[in-house]
């Protein structure tokens, strides 16, 4: 217990010291765990907010879809209701494919929105709702004559409220109301299956009473299928009905519940790898940054690992002190990131208005996964100062700075290659490869962000309006590219602190020798040009490598035939990746250089 | 001198202007202002001591610089005593420290300035000294003689420092009192 | 004394250090004058100001009051980027601490001035083989600092001061972390390498060292207090320093 008292102690006095160190090691871990936890919770909370819709909505179990209509259809579906397995159903009911077009709505006043058309499948269903898919209405009335009702997803990106008119198929209808249902996948996929059995194009959901529905079809000849919704004794057996039920002589789909619950996730497709990857990168990133604080300490946890032996602290005691302070922080961000996860996982998971109910937080698999993830961040970035500070001999560790000089030949012999200027700054302040490494990962991680980005943008579009007009957007990939944007510019932001960090980093181990070099005659220009150089000369390889690092991650997730932006654009990122580099090293480097000469010099002779 | 001198024959008989560059040479640059003549003037006072005796060269006329000098059993007896004594030449402090007190007590002149002169004087020679022993090549015997000169000068220029501290604090008081 | 023969001259230096109640003054109203060629050593216990002074010289601290000249030009006034230059041209310096790039080889060390000074990657390369040679420390010219004993540190940071050829040398403390035999290596080097017209400014509380200038000032609280010139050969001999002759 004392020693745990002791660790506390310890740990709080180290947070206090090194607040910046520890706010950046908080700060990359709640993000990269939170950005892992959304990821990994998407599928959990959509197959929650379906069920909690089906369950809303009296969804039924399975949906009997044919691609036909006529009397040959309707008594096959009919027989279907009467199977032993069957214990409720609904329908058969009219889906009529038309075309709904908003109109400028005198009625709301808020914004006049321009005129927006989709295709759309209106069911005809009863005035009452029957005990098999009851739509959940959320706001205005029910289906009554004249009037129509629309699915909330459909509505939402319409821009459509209770009280507006719509045209369907050339015929105004106020809009009555707005519903939700788990019998049809989400918007825009509420068609399922298009006329005559063929695919469907995105299309929104709308219901009529069925004689609105019936005279919608007539009077303008549009094509009608038929759809039966199901409620089974055992909600499981989907498979086992569907098998048992093949109707030979009429084309018939049978789409269960589980099926749709899965279909929810087709929007949601390209956001999980967007998630999850740019965790790790995040993650990455983090390690990055909070290594070059931690070697930037070594020195001081060496000490203070000598000092603990002195006292006679096994290696247990010494290695939990070292750590401790790590694992506390990240263990807090972790905390964070999984408590933001909660509250931006409802927006992130359900990006259409198509299902109902709250988003369960993440599960226990996905806590656990995100822990360990922070504490591998913790972890990697301070094991190889902690280990070094357990090994080195007590004596040693009391008197001398932990950091032993190496001659780097090969340092020297690049450096002759290069102007004098490049060559000093090179020869003073790059002296320690390790954090070249970090530089060079930050860089290349940052140029992965903005390709993948990039990327994004140069993608087809093909919004939800007839014929993939755009006047109706394309949900998820509007979804998926403000992820991704959310994402990069959360890379890019620790990268820009990483960059930041690192060049101060540098700086104040340089500063001995920017110091002397000082006093032998180098003007404080070439010494933060030295300063920025040495950040730079790591990044070229790291921009350079991070597109075809960007492109080869892109094609692990992205579609079969993505395109691939210009490589004028990719390598023009990269160039303006170094150059934010440059600008940014300027003022640490800027700074650390202006420092009076005598001042540095005497602290290092103290 | 007469000691040294005699310890050096206990090797073995030597000729006067042997003895001394054998001298010179263990003096290095300190022993440049010693002239033969001194030697001859030892040897002399020595042999009349009865503690060398000095054989002539065969049909040569009796002139000290033709004589081979070699130690009597008294000579050698001195040698010994001399090896095994442990007197050490006494540096004369207590001089300068009452001629401070003097000149203080009698206002004849003003302490700080003696002292100031004095370090000034010993400056001098501890510089003669260093650059003598920079111009020596490392490990030679003379070296180490200068390195002992330089020491007890920087010895005697830190006592001086603190005369001066002293001295200047009584002035203060008189003048402050 | 024409200025121009001056390789170092200030004129009422006033240095303060700190602020307000905090605030010391360094170095009080000195005037000073080192002839080209003069090896001048500065004593006095520690915190005189003798330190400050080697930096105001060199231009590593700017005077809160009065002038520098070095070289004919005077520096108070300069950019930090002149300052830089002029250091390049006219100014060595040699610390107590070594100061030397730790990560870099005694070699390397002794050529970054010169490069500095824009010198070829050749030449400089050749006057740093050249100097190391000089200090005897050829065989080490690969050597890290931190492989080489405080003698030969020293030694690898008086052939950098010296690679340049500046008019002046500034030295602060040079022999202060140093043994007897190490500090003899260094002074003897301060003489062997110096090239006629070269000014040595030795900030020292070692009379030893202090006593191979040809001109000593003694500092107290930042004032000059004695200016003694020790050069000229010593009228009694140095037999008389033992006691030969009489």
């Amino acid at each position: 217990m004392g020693s745990l008292a002791l660790v506390a102690r310890l740990v709080l006095a180290d947070v206090r010291r090194h607040k910046v160190q520890a706010a950046m090691l908080l700060l990359a871990v709640t993000v990269a765990t939170a950005t892992m936890a959304l990821g990994l919770s998407l599928r959990d909370v959509s197959d929650g907010l379906y069920e909690q819709t089906r369950a809303a909505t009296a969804g039924p179990d399975v949906v009997v879809l044919s691609g036909d209509k006529g009397p040959a259809v309707t008594s096959a579906l009919t027989s279907l209701a009467d199977a032993p397995e069957v214990v409720a159903h609904h329908g058969p009911y009219r889906i009529v494919y038309a075309d709904l077009t908003t109109r400028d709505s005198t009625s709301s006043s808020v914004v006049s929105s321009s005129v927006v058309s989709s295709p759309v499948v209106v069911h005809g269903f009863a005035e009452t709702p029957g005990a098999v898919n009851r739509p959940l209405v959320t706001s205005g009335y029910w289906v009554r004559p004249g009037g129509t009702v629309l699915e909330r997803g459909f509505a939402a990106a319409l821009g459509v409220r209770v009280g507006d008119d719509v045209t369907i198929a050339g015929r105004p209808y106020p809009v009555v109301g707005i519903a939700v249902t788990a019998a049809t996948s989400i918007y825009p996929w509420a068609a399922q299956i298009g006329p005559g059995g063929g695919p469907s194009d995105s299309s929104g959901l709308a219901w009529m009473t069925r004689s609105d529905a019936r005279t919608l079809a007539s009077s303008h000849e549009l094509p009608v299928t038929l759809a039966m919704d199901l409620k089974l004794r055992d909600p499981a057996a989907t498979e086992a009905f569907r098998h048992a039920h093949r109707v030979p002589a009429v084309r018939i789909n049978f789409h269960s519940w589980q099926f749709k619950a899965t279909q929810d996730m087709v929007i949601l497709r390209d956001s999980q790898p967007i998630l999850v990857v740019g965790s790790w990168l995040l993650s990455f990133l983090a390690v990055t940054g909070v290594a070059a604080l931690a070697v930037a300490r070594a020195a001081e946890q060496t000490r203070r690992a000598g000092l603990l032996k002195a006292v006679g602290a096994g290696p247990g005691l010494i290695g939990t002190v070292l750590l401790a302070e790590y694992l506390a922080l990240a263990l807090a961000g972790d905390a964070l990131g999984l408590a933001i996860a909660r509250l931006a996982l409802p927006a992130i998971a359900s990006p259409t208005a198509s299902r109902i109910g709250e988003a369960a937080g993440p599960t226990v698999a996905t806590v656990i996964t995100a822990t360990i993830l922070a504490l591998v961040v913790a972890v990697l970035s301070t094991l190889r100062p902690t280990l070094r500070a357990m090994r080195t001999a007590t004596v040693s560790a009391l008197s001398a700075g932990a950091y032993q000089p190496r001659h780097r030949p090969w340092l020297t012999a690049l450096s002759a290659l290069l102007p004098t200027p490049l060559l000093l700054g090179l020869r003073l302040t790059a002296r320690r490869p390790d954090r070249a490494v970090l530089q060079a990962c930050s860089t290349a991680t940052t140029v992965i962000a903005i390709v993948a980005l990039l990327t994004r943008y140069v993608q087809p579009e093909r919004g939800y309006g007839p014929d993939g007009s755009l006047a109706l957007p394309n949900l998820r990939d509007e979804h998926d590219r403000r992820l991704m944007l959310a994402v990069a510019v959360l890379l890019i932001a620790l990268a820009v602190v990483n960059t930041i960090t690192l060049t101060w980093t540098t700086a104040m181990e340089a500063q001995a020798n920017m110091a002397i070099a000082r006093t032998l005659g180098a003007t404080p220009g070439q010494i933060s040009a030295g300063l920025s150089i040495a950040q730079l000369l790591p990044g070229l390889p790291g921009a350079v490598l991070g597109v075809p690092l960007g492109l080869g991650l892109l094609s692990i997730f992205a579609a079969p035939n993505w395109t691939v932006p210009p490589y004028s654009w990719l390598y023009g990122a990269a160039l303006a990746t170094l150059l934010a580099t440059a600008a940014l090293t300027a003022l640490p480097a800027r700074l650390a250089a202006r420092r009076p000469v005598a001042q540095a010099l005497s602290a290092e002779t103290a | 001198m007469q000691d040294a001198v005699l310890a050096m024959l206990a090797k073995e008989p030597s000729h006067g202007y042997h003895l001394h560059a054998r001298l010179r040479r263990s003096l290095g640059p300190l022993g440049e202002s010693m002239n033969r003549g001194q030697i001859y003037v030892t040897l002399t006072r020595l042999e009349r001591a009865g503690l060398v005796v000095g054989e002539r060269s065969d049909g040569l006329p009796e002139r000290p610089e033709r004589k081979v000098y070699a130690l009597t059993p008294a000579g050698q007896q001195r040698v010994a005593a001399w090896l095994a004594e442990v007197g050490w030449p006494k540096p004369d402090l207590a001089e300068f420290h009452l001629k401070l007190a003097a000149a203080a007590a009698a206002r004849l002149a003003d302490p700080v300035e003696l002292v100031a002169a004095q370090r000034r004087e010993l400056l001098r020679r501890l510089r003669e000294a260093q650059r003598a022993a920079l111009a020596e090549p490392a490990g030679s015997g003379a070296g180490l003689l200068l390195e002992g000169v330089t020491l007890r000068l920087q010895a005697d220029l830190r006592w001086l420092d603190a005369c001066e501290r002293a001295w200047s604090k009584a002035d203060d008081e008189v003048e402050g009192g | 004394m024409n200025v121009s023969n001056a390789a170092v001259r200030v004129r009422g230096l006033v240095k303060d250090h700190g602020r307000g109640q905090g605030r010391v003054r360094a170095v009080d109203e000195v005037d000073l004058e080192v002839p080209q060629g003069q090896m001048l050593a500065v004593m006095g216990p520690s915190g005189c100001g003798k330190s400050t002074l080697l930096h105001l010289l060199g231009g590593l601290e700017r005077p809160t009051d009065g002038e520098v000249w070095v070289a004919g030009r005077r520096i108070d006034m300069l950019s930090e980027r002149a300052l830089a230059r002029m250091r390049r041209r006219s100014v060595g310096f040699v610390f107590q601490a070594f100061h030397l790039v730790e990560e870099l080889s005694a070699a390397e060390n002794v050529e970054l001035p010169a490069l500095l000074a824009g010198r070829s990657r050749r030449q400089a390369r050749r006057r740093a083989s050249l100097l190391l040679e000089r200090v005897g420390l050829a065989a080490r010219a690969r050597h890290l600092p931190s492989q080489l004993s405080g003698g030969q540190r020293q030694r690898v940071a008086v052939a950098r001061a010296l690679v340049n050829d500046p008019l002046v040398v500034l030295a602060d403390e040079p022999t202060g972390n140093l043994d007897t035999a190490a500090t003899l290596d260094v002074l003897k080097i301060f003489e062997e390498l110096r090239s006629p017209g070269q000014s040595f400014v030795i900030v020292t509380h070692d009379e030893r060292v202090a006593a191979t200038a040809d001109r000593l000032v003694s500092m107290r609280d930042g004032m000059f207090v004695d200016d003694t010139w020790l050069a000229g050969s010593h009228p009694r001999g140095l037999g008389g320093l033992i006691g030969l002759e009489g």
